[in-house]
């Protein structure tokens, strides 16, 4: 067939062919898809140029064969068959029309579909009378987007030009389809973007160079409470809150992540604490910022995606807190301090959340006030001191069950009966209690959460308990312990303190020494003096030092312990009298560490030993006094004199004869001057004498011996106290009266009786007995007996004791006794001594019994 | 009296106010070979104390002027380098602590033997000349 040939078949004009391309144009323009805009061009084409059928053929989604599209236009209802099998037929590149149209990219005439060897569908064209047939590639670039094909029921020969208006019109068709191609397609991409950028948890915030917010999400508008209103970017901070970590101070402008990143720089992990009206609590966001650039890598602006870590924040705080808690126990500050914190930490925890911790009393029975800082004073006051039990609300019964105990209301469970009342004052709906436990589970309190609705304790209320359990356990615990520490240690000072104990260590290898305060003063050492061994050594008195040094040299040698007693010379001459024990520490190669030991100040107790003997000697004296009258100190005084005088002067006289050089004169004078002193002394002895005579005269009266007895234990009570000693009587009721001198009487049995507890001295306290005792003879006579359990008596001849000069005692003037002896004699009475038949020795006496009338006689 | 001699240090000086004590002790120690002065007068001793070294005094307690011991008060502050041996006639164990915890060197109590005096007395002169 030739061109032309049918050139007048062709029912248009070039001006309608140019008119139907504007057409076209404008209608797919308008149309709202591919498949309209496709059925416009069957539509129009057919109508305009006389074709009978025309259809649209898509590739199918794996491009391996077209389809045929939904569009079509059928000028002749009897098509409709055609219709039906081009709808069932699909068709692989190069086969039938659509094929060889797809395959070659180019448009393709057949005069005769019945007579094409490669038209499948030619019986279907056959039976409705179709002939010519053109198909027409839709192209988009290169690729083939679809091909239209148009029928007729007559065969044609091929018209080039229609085949040029349908092309052109093809390719408008394109140009229109690519663009709304791509706006779909832009339409598609965009709403998923949209949807992600709604529904992410990050904010996203895109913003131009100039600081114009392009994209502010949802999750954005949340996060810093507002949407993007346009404010220079120097006032972001301020608009939305934002805060540097420190939570106080705002966030500076110029280096907030969008700004940086605006500026073209990447930004990581930076952490803002946002708070604002919508969030007075304020939440934290990490932000990473990106800046956005151009084709030419010029920055277009910047991105910012901030990600909520509240959450992750409050716990970082939350174990940051719980450590300060710990660092404080560990620092020892207060038990209800430590509470205190540990209470207000867990209730930060949760909104709403109260808590309590009380402690068990000492006494396992009773409930202590431990920390409560935001429950009302009256419940904490009312629960204090309230005993525990099986029924006392939640933490009594926690405690005395040992278990958590859950109370979802306290309104109705019956363990809240007795608190009801306080309970609904307070508030407080739900109590969840659990009890604290040392590490030997030991009960040490409990740990409650209050709510003020009924419900029983969430996931994360279970865990903030056990961490709170945990903690308080550990800060009642090692407040017990500190106590128990703090109580020994007061009672070690104590005691050391009213013991005057010094404590001191001296380091052998360093000769340095380390001296309690108290060691200090008993010492004399200045407060701040550096001491050594040599400082504290040189204090000793010169007359004890080698002893003292010689028990210290010992000690350091044997690795073992010294003790000492010696006198300390303080500055200004004062002296001491100490007691010193000490005791070597050695390290496991036997290496001598240092030597700790105790310096007791006895001057005290020295004082107290002179005193006594003083009393004693004063007693003594008393007996003379008794005895010779007015015989004084100044009498035996006179007596040493001339005593001492001629002691001397024959010690002077003897060395100078033994040196030979003896001048005679010298000596003449020397032997008159002992003779004068004799005689010097005879006349005071002669004083005395008469001073004894005058003695005898001591006024006499009756006596009931067991008071007089009595009235001599009272004088000596504290002696014998302070020689831990007992004194037992047994008196008898009979006694009769004896006429006497009380003064005397009573020296006798002072006498005896402090004799007796010389006796018992060296026993063990516990031995140190004395008894008493008194017995009528027939009534004739009163009998006194003095008994001890000390060593006895000369076996040979017990009464030796009342000879002159004799005693048993190494400070004893051997006259006590004799003077005992001569007072009995002198009121007609009878003294013995002997030893008592298992131990000790009894001195006896026995006085006449009183003549009637003896009371109208003085002697 | 006794002899002296200003030029040696070792002068012992005596103060009782019992002349026979004053001068037997006065011979004992001369017969130790050592210089003594004698004072029967506290007043007189304290006097010269002012204005003499005096390395040892032996001091008696109870003499008509003044206690021994306040002289060994005042000693105290006039020489405080002097020794001090106190004799006594009487036992006083109040006398004898104060004494001793003055730094009182020896406290005796008369009659007492001539040679625990005479090693009081050396050792109270060899303390004097090695401090």
């Amino acid at each position: 067939m030739k061109p032309g040939e049918h050139r007048e078949t062709i029912d248009s004009s070039r001006e309608e062919q140019l008119s139907l391309l504007q057409t076209i144009t404008m209608e797919v323009a308008a149309a709202g898809d591919l498949s309209s805009a496709l059925e416009v061009v069957l539509r129009r084409v057919c109508e305009k140029t006389g074709w009978a059928l025309g259809q649209a053929w898509v590739p199918n989604q794996d491009r391996t064969a077209l389809d045929c599209g939904p569009g079509w236009f059928c000028g002749n209802t009897d098509l409709k068959r055609f219709r039906a099998a081009s709808e069932e037929a699909h068709f692989i590149p190069g086969v039938g029309l659509p094929g060889r149209v797809w395959k070659s990219k180019r448009p393709a005439w057949i005069e005769d579909v019945t007579l094409d060897g490669n038209f499948p569908r030619n019986k279907a064209a056959g039976k409705v009378g179709l002939k010519a047939a053109v198909g027409i590639p839709i192209l988009s670039g290169d690729e083939v987007i679809a091909v239209i094909e148009f029928f007729v029921q007559e065969a044609r020969a091929q018209d080039e030009r229609l085949v040029k208006v349908i092309t052109a019109v093809a390719a408008q068709l394109d140009l229109v389809m690519e663009r709304k191609r791509a706006e779909e397609k832009l339409s598609t991409t965009n709403e998923i973007l949209q949807s992600i950028l709604s529904s992410m948890a990050d904010a996203v915030i895109v913003a131009d160079p100039q600081g114009n917010f392009l994209l502010f999400n949802p999750a954005a508008e949340r996060m810093f409470g507002r949407g993007a209103t346009q404010t220079a970017s120097s006032e972001w901070s301020q608009q939305y809150g934002l805060y540097l970590p420190d939570r106080v101070t705002p966030f500076p402008p110029d280096q907030l992540p969008l700004t940086r990143s605006i500026r073209g720089e990447e930004v990581n992990n930076v952490e803002i604490f946002v708070r604002h009206a919508k969030a007075p609590q304020g939440l934290w966001t990490r932000v990473n910022g990106r800046p956005l650039r151009g084709p030419d890598s010029e920055v277009t602006g910047g991105v910012i995606v901030c990600r909520d870590i509240t959450e992750v924040k409050k716990e970082e705080f939350f174990l940051f807190d719980q450590s300060r808690v710990l660092e404080m126990i560990a620092a020892n500050a207060s038990l209800s301090e430590v509470l205190t914190s540990l209470v207000l930490l867990m209730e930060g925890q949760a909104d709403g959340l109260r808590c309590s911790i009380l402690l068990l009393d000492q006494d396992g029975k009773h409930v202590r006030h431990g920390a409560a800082p935001n429950l009302p004073e009256t419940y904490v006051k009312a629960v204090d001191g309230a005993a525990i039990g099986p029924r006392n609300g939640s933490c009594g019964t926690a405690m005395y069950l040992r278990k958590p105990v859950v109370v979802k209301d306290v309104m109705t469970d019956p363990l809240w009966a007795d608190y009801r009342t306080l309970a609904e004052i307070c508030g407080l709906r739900a109590c969840w209690s659990t009890p604290i436990l040392s590490p030997q589970g030991e009960v040490l309190g409990s740990f409650a959460m209050y709510r003020q609705e009924t419900r029983g304790p969430l996931p994360e209320e279970l865990r903030l308990t056990q961490i709170a359990t945990h903690i308080a356990g550990i800060a009642i615990e090692r407040q017990r312990v500190q106590e128990t520490l703090r109580e020994r240690e007061a009672r070690i000072n104590l005691a050391a303190e009213s013991a005057d104990l010094a404590f001191w260590v001296i380091y052998p290898e360093q000769k340095t020494a380390w001296m309690s305060d108290k060691g200090r003063v008993i010492y004399g050492f200045d407060p701040d003096l550096p001491l050594t061994r040599d400082l504290i050594c040189a204090r000793v008195h010169p007359d004890e030092r080698a002893a003292a040094h010689a028990a210290f040299d010992r000690a350091c040698e044997s690795h073992g312990t010294f003790e000492s007693e010696h006198r300390l010379v303080l500055p200004h001459g004062r002296t001491r009298w100490v007691i010193v024990r000490g005791r070597c520490l050695a390290d496991e190669h036997g290496n001598l560490l240092e030597l700790i030991g105790v310096t007791i100040d006895v001057s005290a107790q020295k004082q107290t030993d002179l005193q006594l003997q003083i009393q004693r000697e004063e007693m003594s004296h008393l007996n003379r006094v008794a005895l010779m009258g007015e015989m004084t100190a100044s009498v035996a005084h006179e007596l040493n004199q001339p005593l001492t005088a001629i002691a001397n002067n024959a010690s002077a006289a003897r060395r100078f004869l033994e040196r030979g050089n003896i001048d005679p004169a010298l000596l003449q004078q020397l032997l008159q001057d002992m003779v004068a002193d004799s005689q010097r002394a005879g006349e005071v002895i002669r004083g005395i004498r008469a001073l004894v005579q005058k003695d005898k005269n001591i006024a006499r009266s009756v006596l009931n011996l067991n008071a007089v007895i009595a009235d001599t234990l009272r004088l000596v009570s504290s002696d014998v106290l302070l020689r831990e000693s007992a004194v037992a009587t047994e008196m008898d009721h009979t006694l009769p009266q004896v006429e006497a001198a009380p003064v005397q009487i009573q020296q006798v049995l002072l006498n005896l009786i402090m004799n007796a507890l010389d006796a018992v001295e060296s026993l063990p306290p516990a031995e140190r007995r004395i008894i008493v005792r008194t017995r009528s003879l027939n009534g004739e006579k009163a009998e006194v007996s003095v008994r001890d359990f000390g060593a006895g008596l000369p076996k040979d001849r017990p009464d030796k004791v009342f000879d002159h000069f004799f005693s048993t005692k190494q400070t004893g003037m051997g006259m006590g006794l004799t003077i005992v002896r001569s007072i009995i004699e002198m009121h007609g009475g009878k003294i013995t001594a002997e030893n008592a038949p298992d131990r000790g020795a009894r001195f006896s006496f026995h006085l006449p019994a009183a003549r009637r009338d003896s009371r109208s006689e003085a002697a | 009296m006794t002899p002296s001699n200003k030029s040696t240090a070792e002068i012992v000086c005596l103060v009782d106010d019992d002349p026979g004590v004053l001068k037997s002790i006065g011979r004992l120690l001369v017969s130790e070979g050592l210089l003594v002065r004698s004072f029967d007068k506290p007043k007189t001793f304290l006097a010269y104390v002012q204005t003499n070294r005096v390395p040892l005094v032996v001091l008696d307690i109870w003499m008509e002027e003044m206690s021994g011991l306040e002289v060994q008060e005042q000693i105290s502050v006039l020489s405080p380098s002097t020794r001090v041996i106190i004799i006594t006639g009487r036992e006083d164990p109040v006398a004898k602590l104060t004494a001793l915890d003055r730094g009182v060197f020896a406290f005796l109590t008369k009659p007492f033997d001539a040679e625990e005096f005479l090693v009081a007395v050396r050792g109270a002169l060899a303390m004097e000349i090695s401090s």
